[in-house]
């Protein structure tokens, strides 16, 4: 069975050559995953590339570079720009293919790839669901840590309520969305004798901005093996019309500071945020919100929530990172999503009534009250101290 | 584009009843309503009266829904009609229900979310069947013509064709100002109103206005309560909540600006009024801090929810129709079983949570309106190409001494409007010969019009009979010969005649003044009237607290833009708008913060003024 | 005279929607582990399937479209499907129930909704409308893989669509997100039929009068017909669906839940200093702190 499912497939995100930040995460994750999973098992099974588009051979290199052993590489000019039922024909294709798995190991056994990761984005997402779909196998979406492990299981339907060992499974973990809670899924075969099957990719979809890529070593050797797509007319029923980029009407980056809340706002939402907007303006910040704000939790009036509980200012791992001078969480609790998105900022103030919240490991002043109390103070003070810069500034 | 043969601008009670009108003739017709239902944005007195002039014909609401005296979507009918004379604690009552009885089939008291729903339910019902209906969240931006077809572009949706427009968009009608038909009416021609809703069980409004359950009051007020200005307040009884009200000329407001909420908390502070609109209310005491945090959090959470069972219980109790409900659901077997559990519940939150009952009154919504006189502004020629104005739009409302009429006056021209057009949907002509002036024409004829044109003296004399009792010094020493003149039945005849040839205008002056409004009363209430002891202090909501409890759907761009903002005007308007909407700036500069704004037009006359988007504005729940 | 909205069922779609747990602020209830407690939660059409029903109710409003709703689950899950029918004004309600569809992943999930789309009357599903994905669960994975069982061209994270009926083709926006890289809006056309996952941000707009006078006539239709639900309602279990039974429910599922865990406490990365929320003057020296790191020196 072992020979059967080989190596880890990385399906690689880039738009026209530009590797999406998140595929260099995953091969970088990818990479530390199956060195120990070879050492473990004394093994040789490799991380392999798989990149779909037309006249980027250069970014192959690049992938070598970032951890891939094998880059499998299928260009056309269908496939420039990403349509999901061409690129999911043509990954399935590559993933079933033997012969390609030759050239970089002993093949003749090999049905599917062990392993294989996508993009938790818009594209990676949907096309990690159709291709798993295609191979009938199973898939973790969201994923923020994953481990290698030999496990005994008893499962009243996997294995008909006996202990069995499942060596070599993927322990997938995807955190809730409030930031606390860790699910973990598990791919395994149906080793019940009433219903046997194997499943194999076992695969999952990685959140962007968890992992690090591998520090660039262009002293790494590896080979790209070229693949000729097979697909019909058919597959290619669908028609980009038009692309283009849009810029969030949300600008964090061209802000020195961000204010940013969350659920702390709950005892007077619309109030709460108000006072929020109000030390944004004072500082000249833009305005954040935590994961679960976008979901609407609250009921506010119809201006505020367009204007404020919207996916497009949600900081974290699920929406955006940043990095200003100065970051300002209010009534944030600091689950790990929210922290990996705004860890890196220059001086960080939290505030909070709980001292037992997370965030007070993670930020330089913890002032401890609820927002409704400490924000009106601040405002005053900031008001107070503000000729003073003037004055210098002129 | 779409092109329809009628479109109605406007959902209020007018633009409704057109939309009736014209699909039970079989016209297609569309309306057009700018709030997100039909009466989201309507607000009234009010009272709907039904006529039966001596001189002419009045098309009245039962005319143009039949269903109407059997579903009567409304309050109560009114059959006590009172006008106080107010001074501090003194009061003096005339008995004035023949003048709400004169040439009137009826008159309800009405809310209007609830009337025009009703109204929107059967005009669609009957608008659909013949390809028509009520199109709701669209703002009307702009009108133009192509090939003598209306043009008419929204914020909202694809403009479409139109051959026959009937503006019935109100007071502040953007229809008008933006094809010029008529000026925006100036201060002298309008009355501001305000009011409030308050809240009063069903059983204790008839025990203290001694009415039966289809009975009504309502009452008027003069004197010190109108704090100088001129006009008067109003208190209608609906089925279980009172609107208490005031409404002033609008001038007078201008030149001694007072602000809209504090007049009608002049009103609400009178003891006759504090006494009518008195009920018991549940008072939280403050929860013990050195609970620990989830004990303050549960006790809390607790009181709230046995307040709310209360308030509810009380309501129920009080409640014919509520009371029959809960006995016939098997929960209670009879009035005396609620009640019992009524004072459990009440003892058990005053013994463990130490909840106080106290005497206050409740405030459920506050609102405000321009009105505008129909003797002094109405449309002599109502119409604007193939535009018919119909109602407030028209400038026509009737403003007679006490009496104050819209709804009824809108539902007539409505009906004027929509026989002309359907008239000239058959000839497919909708010139200003055909259609226009038909319609001018069938206005002409309405008796509301002459009653914003001439003194009625059958009305008058009923006035006279009702100041029966008036010491002649007091009215006799200001008005002296007139009111000899007028107690004579053959000279009142006489100089009646003579006033209606003089003109009514002239005569407007003399009546409508401080002296007529306020110093009269105030004599009367000081020399002749009785004294009356308020039990308690109202606990008045400030104006931050009344607009905080009304809703709105927030348009984040502003509607109304200031053009002149150190004008003589917008400084008034900083005291003037019912909501505060208005501010000084540091140098001088008056500014609007749009939020607050429930759209009534007091600001209209020097502003880029507009309603809000599509669906956008303020939501009233009572109107 | 206007132009009526066409009747002839041009257009068939269907929606598949989930009942799931109430995640609203004074609605939801949390253990003392921090999972949901689902006994006190209350349940509801979920959000993302209450988008989805509405950008079906688009296409009945437009194009006179003929509309289905799906869902799988236990008996309860009818309540989903009214709410549903509240929104589109659905003409047939599909509860895809059966004991052995427990226990159910994305994959054995996907294969029962695919079978139960191919049971809609009135001829070949055109498009399906799915949410983004579930408030509980969030893989946003059964929308994709039913579309892939059914064969149907998948669009994903749609924000507007038109049909033009003649060549039965559909036009459709996109939202695509590149994480933290940038935001791609994409107009496309396919061919029916479409499986299509509606983005939250999806807003049903109807902009002309023709169009918001059948709006007017469909939601009160819709109010009739969500008060009688039961009579639009066919419950459908695994022999009614002709599919192998091996392959739905927990059998039918290659992924299971593990464990579940709170995340532990990271350590460490910064050392806060603890200020007094009611002491001005703390206050105030946090605020000389903030000023400093904004680039300017505060002068005293």
């Amino acid at each position: 069975m072992t020979s059967k499912y080989q190596h880890l497939y990385v399906v690689i995100e880039h738009d026209d050559g530009v590797p999406v930040p998140v595929s260099l995460e995953m091969l970088g994750e990818a990479r530390r995953l199956m060195d120990g999973f070879n050492k473990k098992y004394s093994s040789d099974e490799k991380v392999v590339a798989v990149v779909l588009g037309h006249n980027v051979h250069k970014l192959c290199e690049e992938l070598i570079y970032y951890g891939a052993d094998y880059v499998i590489y299928a260009d056309s000019p269908e496939l420039r720009s990403r349509r999901n039922i061409i690129d999911t024909k043509v990954i399935s294709q590559i993933a079933r293919n033997r012969e390609l798995a030759a050239k970089f190991s002993n093949a003749s056994e090999f049905v599917k790839p062990r392993y294989m990761f996508f993009g938790a984005d818009s594209i990676g997402r949907h096309l990690s669901s159709t291709v798993l779909a295609e191979l009938e196998s199973g898939l973790a979406s969201d994923i923020n840590k994953l481990v290698v492990e030999d496990l005994e299981l008893k499962h009243e339907h996997k294995t008909k309520g006996q202990a069995i060992k499942y060596e070599k499974t993927l322990e997938m973990y995807r955190p809730d969305f409030s930031g606390f809670l860790w699910t973990t899924i598990l791919c395994l075969d149906n080793r019940n004798p009433a219903n046997e099957r194997e499943y194999h990719p076992q695969a999952c979809s990685i959140i962007p901005g968890v992992f690090a890529p591998i520090e660039r070593d262009s002293s790494r050797r590896g080979e790209i093996v070229d693949y000729i797509p097979k697909f019909d007319e058919h597959d290619l029923r669908v028609r980009v019309l038009d692309r283009k980029i849009v810029k969030s009407a949300v600008d964090f980056d061209s802000h020195k500071a961000i204010v940013s809340f969350g659920k702390g706002v709950k005892d007077s939402p619309e109030q709460n945020i108000k006072l929020v907007a109000e030390l944004a303006k004072e500082i000249e910040a833009e305005v954040g919100i935590s994961l679960p704000i976008s979901k609407k939790p609250f009921s506010v009036s119809e201006g505020t929530n367009s204007t404020y509980m919207i996916p497009d200012r949600v900081i974290g791992t699920s929406g955006r990172k940043v990095a200003p001078l100065l970051y300002i969480a209010a009534g944030i609790s600091g689950a790990m999503q929210h922290i990996a998105g705004m860890k890196e900022s220059g001086f960080i103030v939290a505030i909070n009534p709980d001292e037992n919240s997370p965030i007070k490991d993670e930020c330089d002043i913890f002032i401890k009250g609820r927002m409704e109390d400490v924000i009106p103070i601040l405002v005053e003070e900031l008001r107070k101290q503000r000729p003073a810069i003037e004055v210098k500034k002129k | 584009m779409e092109h329809y043969d009628v479109a109605i601008i406007g959902g209020g009670s007018a633009g409704l009843a057109a939309l009736k009108q014209l699909s039970d003739m079989n016209k297609q017709a569309i309306l057009i309503e700018a709030g997100r239902k039909t009466g989201s944005k309507n607000i009234s007195g009010g009272i709907l009266y039904s006529k039966k002039p001596k001189h002419g014909k009045s098309y009245n609401v039962e005319d143009v829904y039949p269903e109407f005296l059997q579903d009567l979507p409304v309050e109560r009918k009114i059959t006590q009609y009172m006008l106080h004379a107010t001074y501090l604690d003194k009061v003096f009552t005339m008995n004035l229900t023949a003048a709400h009885e004169y040439q009137a089939n009826f008159g309800y008291s009405v809310l209007l979310n609830r009337l025009n729903g009703w109204f929107a339910k059967q005009a669609s019902e009957s608008a659909e069947r013949q390809g028509g209906g009520i199109v709701s969240g669209v703002h009307v931006r702009s009108l133009s013509w192509q090939d003598e077809k209306t043009v008419v572009e929204t914020d909202e949706i694809e403009p479409f064709e139109a051959k026959a427009v009937i503006a019935a968009d109100g007071v502040n009608s953007e229809i008008a100002e933006m094809t010029g038909a008529r000026e925006k009416f100036t201060p002298e021609q309008l009355y501001q109103g305000v009011k409030v809703i308050v809240k009063l069980p069903e059983e204790i409004i008839e025990e203290r206005f001694g009415i039966g359950p289809d009975e009504g009051a309502a009452h008027l007020f003069a004197g010190d309560v109108t704090l100088h200005h001129i006009g008067g307040g109003f208190l209608y009884t609906n089925l279980d909540t009172l609107s208490v009200g005031a409404v002033y000329h609008y001038d007078s407001l201008m030149n001694r600006p007072s602000e809209p909420y504090t007049l009608v908390n002049a009103l609400l502070k009178n003891p006759l009024v504090a006494e009518f609109i008195k009920d018991q209310v549940a008072i939280k005491e403050e929860i013990d801090k050195n609970l620990p945090k989830e004990e303050q959090l549960r006790t809390r959470f607790a009181v709230s929810k046995l307040i709310k069972t209360w308030n509810d219980l009380r309501d129920s109790y009080h409640s014919r129709a509520a009371k029959k409900r809960l006995i016939e659901s098997g929960k209670y077997k009879s009035e005396e079983e609620i009640k019992a559990r009524l004072d459990s519940v009440q003892n058990d939150l005053a013994t463990k949570y130490d909840t106080k009952f106290v005497t206050d009154y409740v405030e459920l919504e506050y609102g405000a309106k321009l009105v505008p006189d129909g003797k002094r502004c109405a449309m002599k020629k109502p119409y604007y190409k193939n535009i018919l104005f119909i109602g407030d739009a028209a400038g026509r409302g009737v403003f007679v001494g006490p009496r104050i009429e819209g709804l009824n006056v809108g539902i007539d021209d409505a009906v004027r409007a929509a026989n002309a057009v359907a008239r000239a949907i058959d000839k497919q002509n909708f010139s200003t010969q055909y259609m226009g002036e038909f319609y001018s024409q069938s206005i002409e004829e309405s008796p509301y019009t002459r009653d914003m044109k001439e003194i009625d003296k059958d009305y008058l004399k009923i006035f006279l009979d009702a100041a029966r009792d008036v010491p002649k010094d007091i009215i006799g020493q200001r008005y002296g010969m007139v009111f000899k003149l007028m107690s004579s039945g053959t000279l009142r005849g006489l100089a009646v005649g003579f006033a209606n040839i003089l003109g009514y205008d002239k005569l407007l002056p003399l009546v409508e003044s401080e002296e007529t409004y306020v110093q009269v009363p105030i004599e009367l209430a000081e020399k002749k009237g009785r004294q009356v002891q308020a039990t308690y202090e109202p606990t008045i909501p400030t104006i931050a607290q009344r607009i905080a409890r009304l809703k709105y759907d927030d348009d984040r761009i502003s509607h109304i833009k200031v053009l002149n903002p150190k004008s003589e005007f917008m400084r008034k308007m900083v005291t003037l708008c019912p909501t505060l909407c208005y501010s000084m700036e540091g140098g001088g500069d008056v500014t609007l913060q749009h939020e607050a704004c429930i759209e009534c037009g007091t600001c209209s006359q020097e502003t880029d003024w507009h309603h809000p988007r599509g669906e956008k504005g303020v939501i009233y729940q009572y109107g | 005279m206007t132009t009526t909205t066409t009747t002839t069922k041009d257009l068939n779609v269907a929606v598949i929607v989930k009942l799931e747990p109430d995640f609203s602020e004074g609605n939801v209830s949390y253990n003392a582990d921090g999972t949901l407690n689902r006994a006190e939660t209350k349940s509801i059409l979920g959000p993302h399937s209450a988008i989805a029903s509405s950008a079906a109710f688009y296409a009945k409003v437009k194009y006179g479209a003929r509309v289905a709703v799906g869902t799988m689950g236990p008996p309860i899950a009818e309540s989903a499907l009214q709410q549903a029918q509240l929104l589109c004004d659905a003409d047939e309600l599909h509860l895809y129930s059966d004991r052995i569809f427990a226990g159910a992943d994305t994959l054995a999930t996907a294969e029962v909704l695919g079978a139960g789309i191919s049971k809609v009357e009135g001829g070949k599903v055109d498009i399906v409308f799915s949410g983004h994905r579930a408030s509980d669960g969030e893989t946003g994975q059964t929308g994709p893989q039913t579309a892939w069982k059914l064969g149907y061209t998948f669009l994903g994270n749609v924000v507007d669509y038109s049909v033009d009926l003649q060549n039965r083709l559909l036009r459709a926006r996109r939202l695509i997100s590149l994480q933290g890289f940038y935001d791609i809006i994409e107009e496309v056309e396919a061919p029916l039929p479409v499986f299509i996952s509606i983005d939250p941000s999806y807003k049903a707009f109807f902009n002309t009068v023709s169009q918001r006078l059948a709006l007017e006539k469909y939601q009160k239709e819709a109010k009739l017909r969500a008060e009688n639900y039961k009579q639009f309602l066919k419950v459908l279990n695994t022999q009614q669906l002709g599919i192998d039974p091996k392959l739905v429910g927990l059998p039918g599922s290659p992924t299971i839940v593990y464990k579940v865990e709170r995340i532990p406490k990271a350590k460490a990365s910064r050392k806060a200093e603890v200020v007094d929320g009611t002491n001005r003057d703390q206050i105030a020296k946090v605020v000389s702190n903030m000023y400093e790191v904004l680039g300017g020196m505060v002068i005293k």
